[in-house]
């Protein structure tokens, strides 16, 4: 597995997490300590802004059918502002999830669920069907209710802030390794 | 593998304590491995024989004011135990505190003296649970009461629980 991580300047990437394959990391994004982000079916690439938490587990999963060799693999594209909870698990092989998404605590997203934008998974939500959700659904409880919500996601901006100054006083983090901004759209993205 | 130091606490070296000079643990307080806490973020500061399980995250949680945000400091109270796999994001947990495995404790919850979160719960942000209250459900709801005698019990509980623990060694 090549191990390809690029870290654009701004982000703050704790060293205590397992970063494993083609990972690109956008600037202001903050990265807990013990996050692990496996890319093993193509490139991951995280937007600007995130903020993923402890113990979150992000995984491009191989492709089922992997006899076609896609070249190259398709990358998880995953837009800005998503906030990723603590402990939260996504599994996903799909190319795009969208913007200022909240994953909450200990929620699990499958493989071949497609996020829009917006959304949040409620704390301890599992979504394992493959399902496409719209932009702006909430999800929440052991019933998986679901409604729309009425305005976006509030944006984490001054938590990122914080957090991106408060860090480095306590962690030693990864030092960034791109100093190009990269397009931030997939569309844009050179194949690698 | 633990670290013993002179106040009976035990703490498992697999844990992760950020900012360790923000986290006060009050002695006899066991934390096991891959439990997290984040005294960077603010202070933390438990009680006498409290028990972290493993993989438990501790973690203050963050209020938006209208500039800036803040993260408030988590106090928790004496005779405390947490389960495995739980998050705790609460601003302040009491005495005589039971919280089951696998449960999350959402931003700012304020749970009193005496009471019990089961297995697999999850408070929603901001609750405030009672005092000899059971909470069970996602979202967690009220649903008895516990005996009168729950102060005794916990403390039984968690001393026992201290007095017994046996650390594995890992080879």
């Amino acid at each position: 597995m090549s191990q390809n991580i690029k870290i654009l300047p701004g982000a703050t990437v704790c060293e205590d997490c397992t970063l494993e394959g083609d990972i690109t990391i956008g600037g202001g994004t903050v990265i807990h300590p013990r996050v692990t982000i496996i890319a093993e079916g193509g490139p991951i690439i995280i937007a600007e802004y995130c903020i993923i938490e402890e113990y979150a587990t992000i995984i491009h999963k191989k492709a089922e059918k992997a006899e076609t060799q896609e070249t190259p693999p398709k990358p998880l594209f995953i837009g800005a502002h998503n906030v990723f909870e603590v402990a939260c698990k996504l599994e996903s092989s799909f190319g795009h999830i969208g913007e200022s998404n909240v994953f909450e605590c200990r929620s699990f997203v499958g493989v071949d669920v497609k996020i829009g934008s917006g959304c949040v998974i409620g704390a301890a939500c599992q979504l394992t069907v493959p399902q496409t959700l719209a932009d702006n659904t909430v999800i929440w409880g052991s019933e998986h209710h679901n409604r729309e919500a009425l305005e976006k996601q509030p944006t984490q901006l001054l938590q990122l802030d914080f957090l991106s100054k408060v860090m480095p006083n306590y962690h030693r983090l990864r030092k960034p390794n791109m100093h190009k901004r990269l397009p931030s759209r997939p569309s844009q993205d050179t194949a690698k | 593998m633990l670290k013993r130091q002179a106040s009976g606490n035990k703490v498992s070296r697999q844990t992760v304590l950020c900012g360790s000079q923000n986290i006060v643990l009050h002695g006899k307080v066991i934390v096991q491995s891959e439990a997290i806490i984040r005294g960077d973020l603010a202070n933390v500061k438990t009680g006498r024989f409290c028990i972290i399980s493993k993989g438990s995250v501790i973690r203050p949680p963050f209020k938006k004011f209208s500039k800036g945000v803040a993260f408030f400091p988590l106090q928790m109270g004496d005779h405390v135990f947490i389960g495995e796999n739980t998050v705790v994001n609460a601003a302040v947990v009491g005495s005589y505190v039971y919280i089951g495995k696998n449960v999350v404790i959402g931003r700012r919850c304020v749970l009193k003296d005496c009471c019990m979160i089961e297995d697999n719960s999850v408070l929603p942000a901001e609750t405030i649970v009672p005092s000899f209250a059971r909470y069970s459900g996602n979202p967690a709801k009220l649903i008895t009461t516990l005996p009168e005698a729950t102060p005794d019990l916990m403390t039984e509980f968690t001393k026992s629980y201290y007095q017994h623990f046996l650390p594995t060694t890992v080879s």
